[in-house]
């Protein structure tokens, strides 16, 4: 990490043990936090060029805001933000630049691209199909989507267009279901397969930080916990879990930062994807019975590692790519 | 992370690369009297191109290779199908211990002819009573006139079957456990030393017991300073739980032996297994590729000591589901592969270093 990126970690993370309530945040109607959201972009984390507005930052200091966000667990559009600011720089061009200045200045954004096998279909630029498992869909002012072949921009407040918050198990990420009926959409260009990779690299990275706080709020809970006159954290048993935890979430990250091609996204998906269930999951076992409480956030970490690992297609899908490459 | 090399680095795997292809040949076991001399004839020729420590210094046969081109060369190595390193030992273990602690003498006397592969080392840690608690180990270092009369029984000696000189930690006192350890090496041909070669599960003797009665060591071989050997071992002790020891490389190469099996032998209820053994290796590549940045060291390693070891046993056990029997090519790695969770500190003690010194947990 560069100086820069250290700092700019530091005050994300900063940011948010100060002012992250992420069960304020979830009762919300939006279920994130505008001021928080604020406070992110003006920290500069969404990787917008000067040129339009933005920081400057590049992906690798948007990841690792996403981190900081993964290991909180804090609700906040800048993964869906990125994705389509993102999308929207394989452009480049005037249309794409209008576009990432208002990003730059908070607009929410978010890119509807079929990675579940639903159909988008364009027809003289107009487009029909439902696509579900929006990021942001229900809130975005700028909506982005894509049937497979060109990137559209498509003005939400249209008749055609219909937008659902779709609650999940994960209460902590905003997703929605969007139908299109003959909408209109401004066609900006080409799709770029890319920009899917980009998403599984965000999203791994917010799987890491998430992984590792995990693992970090259960060394702190076995080492305060007493049983037969010690801390639960001196026995083996419940060490070795902890030891196999943390080779997870140390190779994890490893891949994560090493995404740079299909076959490394893929991976990152795959792997991070089931290192942080796993993690999750022996999270709530070394906690033990106040980790089956509604008040501790064990099972938030365990529904977002369960929603993660399905958003943008499951580890399943993914391997069945990967099979194809190899 | 950018993994793309750049053009020197290009042009050394290049080099590489072509010079394995003109030189591989199967070779016989190393744990046969013939095999062990074919390997050590191997060793040669790799030192006659530089090629066997290309990370050491150039004085020692070496290249002077940093870290990024010592992993293209494992990489190189493995995925030629090369065969195994008889000098691993020395080169990995002891070569690290002497860059550390030893004197330029020992460096300068020792080190090229490990290199060439003229002297092949054993290590001597283990004792019958002493194994995952090295500490408690009873061989001792007796002083004499001009050095030390070295006293006890050492097992699990690897290539000691036919290895030239060993090295290993001896009680000297005052002290116990691990105070008063001393770093020796020693010969194995000295009198008073008595091998006892142990075959393993392959049927050969991949290691031996050593028992010393009355064994001269001159002081010029005690490694780092006399009662120190504990602080002198462990420090090197990441080498071979870490990345030097089990080059990525090898799995990768592994790996991909694996899916061109599994397209022979295309069986669906194990493609899962198949891929998710080729994605472990290819995160090992991508952990220890991060480690050019923020090197692994001292506890890290049981990191990867745990990783590739477990890693190594999927690999294989995948490979034998996919045969359904035992086959040539993968039964031997196998088998080899069953003693990673075991030797260099087992997966228990490796989980009790990341709980104690990685997480902070209470003892």
């Amino acid at each position: 990490m560069t100086p820069e990126q250290l700092a700019l970690r530091d005050a994300v993370r900063s940011l948010l043990a100060k002012h992250s309530d992420i069960r304020a945040a979830i009762e919300t109607p939006h279920g994130y936090d505008k001021d928080v959201w604020a406070r992110l972009c003006d920290i500069g984390v969404l990787p917008i060029p000067e040129r339009y507005g933005g920081s400057g930052a590049g992906l690798a200091e948007t990841r690792l805001a996403l981190e900081e966000l993964g290991r909180t667990l804090t609700p906040s559009p800048l993964l869906a933000s990125t994705i389509a600011a993102k999308a929207l720089l394989s452009l480049d061009d005037e249309q794409s630049g209008r576009l990432l200045r208002r990003i730059a200045d908070g607009a929410i954004a978010t890119l509807a691209w079929p990675w579940d096998g639903a159909e988008i279909s364009a027809v003289n630029d107009h487009l029909d199909g439902v696509q579900r498992y929006v990021l942001d869909g229900d809130l975005a002012e700028i909506l982005l989507v894509s049937d497979g072949v060109h990137l559209y921009e498509v003005d939400p407040d249209q008749p055609g267009v219909s937008r659902d918050h779709t609650p999940t198990m994960d209460q902590t990420r905003r997703l929605a279901t969007l139908h299109l009926t003959n909408a209109a959409a401004t066609r900006l260009g080409p799709w770029s397969p890319r920009i899917r990779d980009v998403a599984l690299a965000c999203l791994s990275a917010e799987q890491v930080g998430a992984a590792a706080r995990a693992l970090e709020l259960t060394v702190e809970y076995t080492k305060t916990r007493v049983q037969f006159g010690k801390p639960i954290g001196s026995f083996q048993a419940l060490k070795h879990r902890m030891a196999d935890m943390h080779v997870l979430v140390e190779t994890a990250r490893s891949a994560a930062l090493a995404v740079t091609d299909e076959v490394s996204a893929a991976v990152a998906k795959v792997y991070c994807s089931e290192a942080f269930f796993k993690v999750a999951a022996e999270m709530v076992q070394l906690h033990g019975g106040i980790a089956i409480t509604w008040e501790h956030d064990a099972h938030l970490y365990l529904k977002r590692a369960h929603g993660s690992g399905q958003l943008f297609g499951s580890p399943a899908v993914h391997l069945e790519r990967l099979r194809a490459k190899i | 992370m950018d993994l793309s090399l750049d053009a020197q680095t290009v042009e050394f795997q290049a080099e590489v690369r072509s010079w394995l292809a003109a030189h591989v040949r199967p070779l016989s076991s190393m744990n046969t009297a013939a095999g062990f001399e074919e390997h050590r004839s191997w060793e040669r020729l790799l030192a006659s191109e530089r090629l066997s420590v290309v990370s050491w210094p150039s004085s020692y046969g070496g290249r002077e290779a940093s870290l990024l081109h010592w992993l293209v060369f494992e990489e190189e190595y493995h995925a030629s199908g090369a065969p195994g390193r008889v000098s691993q030992n020395g080169i990995f273990l002891l070569a690290p211990t002497l860059f550390a602690h030893g004197t330029d003498e020992q460096r300068a006397r020792i080190l090229p002819s490990m290199a060439r592969g003229d002297e092949v080392w054993a290590q001597a840690w283990s004792e019958p009573e002493a194994g995952s608690d090295l500490a408690s180990l009873r061989s001792t270092a007796v002083w004499c006139d001009g050095g030390w009369l070295l006293r006890g029984q050492k097992t699990w000696s690897s290539r000691a079957a036919f290895a030239d000189r060993a090295f290993g930690l001896f009680r000297t006192g005052p002290g116990e456990r691990h105070r008063g350890l001393t770093y020796l090496l020693f010969d194995l041909r000295s009198e008073g030393v008595t091998v006892r070669p142990i075959d393993q599960l392959d049927g050969e003797p991949g290691f031996a017991e050593i028992f010393l009665d009355d064994v001269f060591v001159p002081d010029r071989d005690v490694v780092g300073e006399v009662g120190d050997g504990w602080r002198v071992a462990m420090s090197t002790a990441g080498n071979e739980r870490g990345l030097t020891l089990r080059s990525p490389g090898r799995f990768t190469a592994a790996a991909s032996r694996l899916v061109e099996l599994y397209r022979k032998n295309p069986d669906p209820a194990l493609r899962d297994r198949v891929v998710d053994a080729w994605i472990g290796a290819q995160a090992y590549r991508l952990h220890t590729f991060g480690a050019l940045a923020s090197p692994l060291s001292g506890p890290a390693a049981s990191v990867t000591k745990v990783f590739w070891s477990e890693l190594d046993v999927a690999l294989h056990e995948t490979a034998l589901d996919l045969l359904g029997e035992v086959a040539p090519g993968w039964r031997d790695g196998w088998l080899f592969s069953l003693s990673g969770p075991i030797y260099a500190g087992t997966n228990e003690i490796q989980r009790n270093v990341i709980a104690e010194r990685l997480l902070g947990l209470p003892r």
